[in-house]
């Protein structure tokens, strides 16, 4: 992770806030972190009252500090900027979480318990959000987690050069300690389950975030190699067995296929691990690529070969080893329905690019598996929810994060988790 | 640097190479420091002041303690260090040194007598050591000797007469350096005037407590569990000089040259402290926070201001302002205007707005949609705290305009 502003830097970033009437940067916080609050607090050297309002808007305010893409979020609309440049409001949110770390300063208590039992399935930001804010208002909140510990996407989709270990158990802590209790190992992902917990466990409501966990892969004739991977688990692997992924790609050359935040994540960790040279293939232009600039511009320090324009069209496979990639350059016609320039093939530009590794990188959507918990879903396997709160079709069953939008980013999941505590305890509290 | 405008000027009879000399103080506590300060630029010093030594003289540790504000370091600075620690005969040394190796430079001797006798032999040791001026240290705000220091400064009688003490024993010019822990600063300047000074010095640190630890119910510096009000200067007591400086200069009973001090940093205080009356000035805590090399900037930017308002002398600019400092009775109050608006420049912040609304005439509403605020000029009182709180400047995006026969504005009755 980037080093931490000192006490000083924040302080005197903090000055050059122009603490704006309207606050823009609040606007632009899809969880609702409130950074004018936050910022202002600390100028007037009110660092407790400046945590707890992070903390009380956002559990997850430490993690969305360090990965939230502040540019085209809070800061986007930063009135600094047009001065010189906008507030490094992230940087400023992440010392204050730490120093109430640092400090032993807990900014958020729990209720005296109001007897209401709830369930959360997915110890994703949504599911921890949601859990933070019922444990909170006094529930007694269970997280079901099917993988062995517990964050999501957060723990296994996020490289650690962006989000360190230590520091995501050190804001799970803070969740914990509401009283909030993490079942790991515990798959909840049948209709009969949530019966199950709906009845016999006496669970009054459902929260349903199990984020968006399938790749979407290359559409191509060959791809039967142990050297082509999906980002997810490569960058799992790095995550969670750092000397086995160091293994795999040490002096290799690495193909990444995609333009997205998790292209950069896996290209910037293959790098860091000592592969030889990570080329990132990408076809449409720089301007297109859906990634975070931020992402981007470390990905160009980190020496990533960016290759624009062109498309992988199949794998070269010789006895089960990847040897390289059939790719053949674009160029750019009319918008798509996505509003960006769609990419042609070029006749008479094919050409085989050599390759010890591929990573397929091209998007997240939840499991085809997320059809079984019986709620309607979309083409996508995206479960259909009919407000913002994320009410399914079954009562007393919320849905959120990853699992209801696709993948996105951790402020939105955030958001849904708050947005779904709200209408569950509204709607416990009016059924006495 | 380029070449400068001759920046000398008439201080009291002698002739500096330019207005700024170091202050009685920590940056002039050796000859070694003060030749590096001469070679820097600085026009003179007046030389840490020298006690007899009757009395140890022991510092407190620590002794000093700094004021920031918002991140920015050392807006002022508080110091408990009294008068010279070391024996006189060193400092008499120094000062030798210093007028032999630096004849051009004015080396001004700062005393601090505990009796009438102390003053006549230090007056008469330090000008046998060639100083070419003295200063009396009746100002410094924390001494540890009973009726000493700032304790002088207001018992208007003992400077009066101590001043006499010393202009009875030597034949260079005698100034008495004030206080500014008093009501007014002309009257002890009166007096010192009727002991014979021949030039006045001002201000001596400001008597203040910068602040009080939380935890440990002490004020700063803690001097091993305790603190004790003392003296405070930097940037944040300049208006305070100033002010004691215009008051003495607009005092035709009083009359005499002055030596400006008080929160200098730069050319542009500097040529302040010249308008309203000094003919010199001194500097401590600028040095402190940034070393003897803001010579170099000072002298470079009085020599550009020079060229720019084609001033030939320095001279020629003390005392420019006093026409214009006056008592608030003689404003024209029927002449008022309004707070204008270079909206094309406004970045969209309402810290305006806000201040309007909580502090000023509420003559400004918000448009939501633009983000830029709106003014109804009827209700504007001119207070011009927008423009106080506004981001965009140099130069100001809100300034003062004059609005013919517009009327004095005064909040409605409640409705």
């Amino acid at each position: 992770m980037e080093k931490e502003f000192t006490m000083d830097q924040a302080m005197q970033e903090a000055a050059r806030c122009l603490m704006c009437h309207d606050a823009p940067c609040a606007c632009g916080c899809p969880a609702g972190t409130e950074p004018d609050r936050f910022i202002r607090k600390l100028r007037l050297r009110n660092l407790k009252g400046a945590a707890r309002v992070i903390k009380e808007n956002n559990a997850l305010g430490g993690v969305c500090a360090v990965v939230c893409p502040t540019c085209t979020l809070c800061a986007e609309g930063c009135t600094a900027a047009g001065l010189d440049r906008p507030i490094r409001i992230g940087e400023i949110q992440r010392f204050l979480v730490e120093w109430a770390w640092q400090t032993g300063f807990a900014p958020l208590k729990a209720d005296a318990p109001n007897g209401k039992k709830v369930a959360v399935v997915g110890s994703g930001p949504a599911g921890l959000t949601c859990a933070a804010e019922l444990a909170r208002a006094g529930c007694k909140t269970v997280v079901f987690e099917r993988q062995p510990e517990p964050g999501g996407m957060l723990r296994y989709g996020i490289p650690p050069h962006r989000l360190s270990l230590d520091f995501l158990n050190r804001e799970i802590k803070d969740i914990e300690a509401l009283g909030v209790e993490i079942r790991c190992n515990t798959a909840i992902e049948k209709a009969a389950d949530l019966d199950r917990l709906l009845s016999a466990e006496g669970f009054d409501a459902v929260f349903i975030a199990t984020g968006a966990w399938s790749s979407v892969a290359l559409d191509v004739p060959h791809r039967d190699s142990a050297d082509i991977f999906d980002a997810l688990s490569f960058l799992k692997q790095a995550k969670t067995d750092p000397q086995a992924f160091a293994a795999r790609v040490r002096g290799k050359v690495v193909a990444v296929i995609g333009g997205g935040d998790s292209a950069m994540d896996a290209a910037v960790s293959a790098r860091k691990a000592g592969a030889l040279d990570v080329y990132l293939f990408y076809r449409r232009s720089f301007a297109e690529m859906p990634g975070d600039s931020e992402e981007k511009r470390q990905a160009i320090s980190a020496g990533i070969h960016f290759v624009i324009l062109t498309q992988p069209t199949d794998f070269v496979i010789e006895n089960g080893k990847l040897t390289g990639l059939k790719v053949v350059r674009t160029r750019l016609d009319a918008p798509d329905a996505s509003g960006r320039r769609r990419p042609v093939r070029m006749a008479g530009t094919e050409h085989e690019f050599q390759a010890d590794l591929a990573v397929e990188a091209l998007g997240l959507v939840p499991p085809q598996e997320a059809d079984s918990f019986g709620l309607p879903v979309d083409a996508q396997h995206r479960i259909i929810v009919r407000d913002g709160a994320g009410h399914t079709a079954r009562p007393f069953v919320l849905a959120g994060g990853d699992a209801v939008r696709g993948a996105s980013i951790v402020a939105r999941a955030v958001h849904d988790g708050k947005m779904a505590a709200r209408a569950i305890l509204d709607e416990l509290k009016s059924r006495g | 640097m380029g070449k400068l405008n001759d920046l000398s000027i008439n201080f009291c009879g002698l002739t500096l190479e330019n207005p700024v000399m170091l202050s009685s103080s920590p940056v002039s506590n050796t000859g070694e420091m003060v030749g590096r300060a001469f070679d820097a630029g600085f026009a003179g010093v007046v030389y840490k002041t020298i006690g007899k030594g009757a009395f140890e003289i022991i510092h407190p540790a620590p002794r000093m303690a700094g004021y920031d504000y918002e991140g920015r370091k050392l807006i002022g600075l508080q110091n408990v260090e009294q008068i010279s620690d070391r024996p006189m005969n060193d400092n008499l040394k120094d000062l030798k040194y210093l007028k032999k190796n630096w004849p051009k430079k004015a080396v001004i001797a700062s005393i601090m007598g505990f009796s009438r006798d102390e003053w006549r032999e230090l007056a008469i040791a330090t000008e046998d050591a060639g100083a070419d001026m003295l200063e009396l240290n009746f100002s410094c705000p924390h001494m540890a000797i009973e009726g000493s220091g700032m304790k002088v400064g207001q018992a208007f009688g003992l400077l009066k007469e101590y001043t006499e003490i010393v202009k009875r024993h030597v034949k260079i010019p005698v100034m008495a350096k004030m206080t500014p822990n008093i009501t007014d600063i002309n009257e002890p300047a009166l007096y010192a005037k009727q002991g014979g000074a021949d030039a006045i010095a001002a201000i001596n640190t400001v008597s203040a407590l910068v602040g009080i630890g939380l935890d440990d119910f002490t004020p700063r510096p803690n001097v091993f569990g305790f603190g004790a009000a003392s003296g405070y200067s930097g940037p944040a007591v300049k208006p305070i000089g100033l002010r004691c400086i215009a008051q003495m200069a607009g005092n035709p009973a009083l009359g005499l040259p002055l030596s400006g001090i008080g929160g200098i940093e730069t050319w542009v205080d500097v040529v302040e402290f010249l308008l309203c009356g000094a003919s010199s000035v001194q500097i401590t805590t600028g040095v402190i926070h940034y070393g003897y090399r803001i010579i170099e900037d000072i002298l470079e930017g009085l020599s550009d201001y020079m060229g720019e308002k084609g001033v030939t002398s320095l001279n020629q600019l003390v005392g420019r302002a006093l026409p214009n400092i006056v008592t608030p009775d003689r404003f024209d109050h029927a002449r008022q205007g309004i707070a204008n608006y270079d909206l094309d420049r406004c970045v969209g912040c309402g810290q305006c707005h806000i201040v309007c609304q909580d502090a000023g005439g509420q003559c400004l509403t918000w448009n939501n949609d633009r983000r830029r605020p709106v003014m109804d000029e009827k209700k504007c009182l001119a207070c011009m705290i927008c423009s106080f709180v506004c981001p965009v400047a140099h130069p100001p995006m809100i300034t003062f305009k004059e609005v013919p026969n517009k009327p004095a504005v005064r909040p409605p009755a409640m409705e």
